[in-house]
């Protein structure tokens, strides 16, 4: 190492020394870290807790509480470290042996049997971890649904590189399409009384509303996707977001619906297993129409239509699936969204959510469901930790965009397939 | 090994036996308070969270709540709900179960108040909305209560007084179709206005959306309608226009508006346009007396501007936990105990002597008070005119 370059050496050092450290470790091994932990804070979160100073478990790895207290900020640090980082990365690193050989066992299967395992072990992990209180629980599945949400937009703005403002129109069209289905036929509630069929039968046709509600929103897409035909670029932004108003005043003046009141009393069906299952079958439909002969058209459209079109690809019936399937996977996260909150209100899907899920995509990166997946979580998980910052936040966020617009001017990880099997491939030993 | 082992178990020990130290002392109450402090309605949010500071500060200049002889220490959680109704129910969640309040105060408008009332109910924490006027926000959850009247009582109330005062039979309304509260207010006003008069004496009933800033084509129409009173329920900014358009095109009848008219902003953006008219509200901060002058002069003092209703109701409101937690006598220190008899007794307050009028509350949580007729004088400032009680 060059002597000039002493400074930035201990820091490739280390840098090195971590990947020699955690290259070993496969996905079986990183999940089996996080369920010790989480065992670990089953069993001794609260006493350590209280050892450390602190009032409560924290909730959202420490941010909240140290946000409002900065004195309990080295309580909150050691918390995360004792109960998290630490555990996770000696106990990823201890058992790579073992995990490795599992996941290399399971490769030999089929794949689907290897990924079922790998979500299942996901899933509880986060249902053990949300187990400690409601609000991580209810953090958890605004998270998932925003994830939902931020795919679906990049099926459109990243893959097909139209720049549409409709979702959260789509969203409203899904939600209260969702919520109309549950309300007439499976609730007593005051606005469409007497429930059709047995209440007993609900819970078990949920899918089937959220299904409708994705319908419905593809049927709105369709009103957008055929003037797509003839404009592109800043134009269809224009007509997508005219549309978005359209569906907001058209609710608030549909007296049926509670108009600009809101719809309320929605039926208290998704729970967390329901929109982790939906989250997870949304990312594989997606994943795999993306990977799929149409979504390489999509790409194709993209970079030259023209080009595209002289190549064969159907043009205007590689654009409409694009839209209205989009549309689809938004109409059932905006189904997911009211049963959530248990009501909706017009005004929620204006133009702030617009912002908020733009910022999503373009922020994780276009082009990419790896990205997708990371914009979400992390603006809804930042979002809700920096919520104590107040009006900081809004100094935050932003400068974080601004600063990954400047660095990583697609997002950051844009363009970049998400490959399961590659995920859940047994990691090699380095240099054996 | 052996030697880290032990040392682990000692700090463990000893850490067990100092933590309780505080077991002797009573415990904190905790007060959540579900503002918009960013978002769409900074204002609101502004307004709430001086009202609490101030609220907390004579608490602790009293040595805390006394609560059946036990002075009790009190802490004020904030926490920001950025305007939108799933932040709302995330902060109403989070305050319950983590920072385990005794009772939220907020949110403070309808679109958050009615999911939020929700998770306060399902949870059995007693919370209470000080501006929230969507019926939905109390209906069927004993443990939510509001501050402000509803608007059922606020129309009849309107026309009630139009008729005293002038006599007139024929009325026209001009309101925003996409906002909750002035398309619900405006259809009050409608039904008790043709109950006095008669059908059909509402002779215009006309509306806009949400930003729009040309009102010319209603106003034309109702001029020509021939309605001697305009009625319109409308925030601080759309009143300076539609007053103004109004004079312009020739309206020199008087025009009526409700408590979305009681903010500082209406008088500043309209000038001497708006001199003259009336409104229904909470309260009237000109010529104000006794508990009510006291708030406003120290909130004028301490933040330099006139508090609006936003912060008087959350004055209130906080002013009714108290009495509420100070009537059940004695605290447990049991969260949910301590809730249930903490909302029990709300539902018992008798009337609350606050500074926006005596309440009482129904059965659903919502306060009996009186309405305040204001009148925005030739010095732009809200005199009280009457009192309305129902």
């Amino acid at each position: 190492m060059a002597e000039n370059n002493g400074g930035g050496s201990v820091w490739v050092r280390t840098g090195q020394i971590l990947t020699a450290f955690f290259s070993p470790i496969p996905l079986l091994g990183w999940l089996s870290g996080a369920v010790f932990a989480i065992f670990l804070e089953h069993i001794i979160g609260n006493s350590l807790a209280v050892l450390l100073g602190l009032p409560k478990i924290p909730v959202l790895f420490g941010f909240v509480i140290a946000l409002k207290e900065p004195t309990l900020i080295p309580g909150a640090i050691a918390y995360v470290s004792l109960i998290f980082v630490i555990p996770i990365c000696i106990i990823g690193r201890l058992s790579s042996p073992v995990t490795n050989l599992v996941a290399e066992k399971l490769l030999k299967l089929p794949l689907f049997f290897s990924v079922v395992f790998h979500v299942g072990i996901l899933y509880g992990v986060l249902h053990f971890w949300s187990d400690i209180s409601p609000y991580r629980v209810l953090t958890l599945k605004l998270t998932l649904i925003a994830v939902m949400m931020t795919l679906s937009l990049n099926v459109i703005n990243g893959y097909m590189g139209e720049f549409s403002c409709s979702h959260p129109g789509f969203m409203a069209l899904g939600a209260y399409a969702a919520s109309v289905f549950s309300l007439v036929f499976f609730t007593k509630d005051r606005i469409f009384g007497e429930p059709l069929l047995s209440p007993v039968l609900g819970p078990f046709m949920f899918p089937l509303a959220l299904i409708f509600g994705g319908m419905v929103a593809a049927l709105g897409a369709m009103v957008i996707a055929i003037p797509s035909f003839r404009t592109r670029g800043d134009y269809l932004a224009i007509i997508s977001l005219a549309f978005m108003f359209i569906v907001k005043s058209m609710i608030e003046n549909l007296e049926v619906v509670g108009g600009p009141r809101g719809l309320s009393s929605q039926p208290n069906w998704a729970n967390l297993p329901t929109v982790f299952i939906w989250t997870v079958l949304c990312i594989w439909i997606i994943n795999n129409f993306v990977r799929s002969t149409l979504g390489k058209a999509l790409n194709a459209v993209r970079d030259d239509e023209m080009a595209a079109d002289a190549m064969t690809v159907n043009t205007r019936r590689t654009k409409m699936v694009a839209f209205l399937f989009a549309a689809f996977w938004a109409g059932v996260s905006g189904g997911l969204f009211a049963h959530v909150l248990r009501y909706v209100n017009p005004s929620t899907f204006g133009l702030q959510k617009l912002a908020e899920v733009l910022a999503m995509v373009y922020f994780g990166g276009l082009n990419s469901v790896y990205g997708s997946i990371v914009g979400a979580v992390s603006l809804s998980i930042l979002g809700e930790m920096l919520r104590p910052l107040e009006i900081y936040k809004w100094i935050f966020i932003p400068l974080l965009l601004i600063l990954v617009m400047i660095y990583r001017p697609t997002g950051l990880i844009a363009f970049k397939e998400f490959d399961v099997r590659s995920i859940v491939h047994p990691r090699k030993r380095d240099k054996e | 090994m052996r030697k880290g082992l032990f040392l682990v178990v000692v700090t463990l020990v000893v850490g067990f036996i100092f933590s309780p130290c505080t077991w002797g002392a009573p415990k904190t109450i905790k007060i959540g308070i579900n503002a918009p402090i960013t978002g769409d309605i900074p204002k609101v949010g502004e307004g709430t969270k001086y009202a609490a500071q101030m609220w907390l500060e004579d608490i602790k200049a009293a040595g805390g709540l006394d609560v059946g002889g036990t002075k009790y220490p009190v802490e004020i959680v904030i926490e920001d709900n950025e305007a939108k109704a799933e932040s709302a129910v995330t902060t109403n969640l989070k305050m319950i179960t983590e920072d385990e309040v005794l009772v939220i105060v907020g949110p403070q408008s309808s679109k958050q108040a009615v999911p939020a009332g929700d998770v306060a109910e399902n949870y059995g924490t007693p919370m209470i909305s000080p501006w929230s006027t969507n019926p939905d926000t109390t209906k069927d959850r004993p443990f939510v209560f509001r501050g402000c009247f509803l608007d059922p009582f606020q129309g009849p109330v309107l026309a009630n007084f139009i008729k005293e005062e002038f006599g007139f039979t024929k009325a026209a309304v001009l309101y925003d179709v996409a906002s909750d509260y002035p398309k619900g207010l405006a259809e009050y006003f409608k039904e008790a206005w043709e109950k006095i008069n008669g059908k059909g004496s509402v002779v215009a009933f006309e509306s806009f959306t949400t930003k729009d800033a040309d009102f010319s084509s209603q106003l034309s129409k109702i001029i020509r309608s021939g309605a001697e009173v305009l009625f319109t329920p409308q925030y601080y900014n759309e009143v300076a226009l539609i007053v103004q358009q109004a004079h312009e095109l020739g309206w020199s009848n008087p025009i009526v508006g409700s408590d979305s008219w009681g903010s500082a902003e209406t008088v500043e953006l309209c000038g001497k346009n708006c001199y003259g008219l009336f409104f229904s509200t909470h309260y009237a901060a000109a010529g104000a007396k006794g508990k009510t002058q006291e708030f406003i002069e120290r909130y004028e003092k301490k933040y330099g501007y006139v508090p609006d209703d936003v912060a008087a109701l959350t004055w209130d409101s906080l002013g009714i936990v108290q009495a509420a937690i100070q009537s059940t006598g004695s605290l447990t220190g049991n969260i949910e105990k301590d809730r249930q008899s903490v909302r029990d007794a709300m539902a018992g307050v008798k009337e609350y002597e606050g500074i926006t009028g005596k309440m009482t509350f129904t059965e659903e949580g919502d306060p009996i008070k009186c309405a305040v007729i204001v009148r925005i004088s030739e010095k732009g400032e809200f005199e009280f005119y009457k009192s309305v009680c129902p």
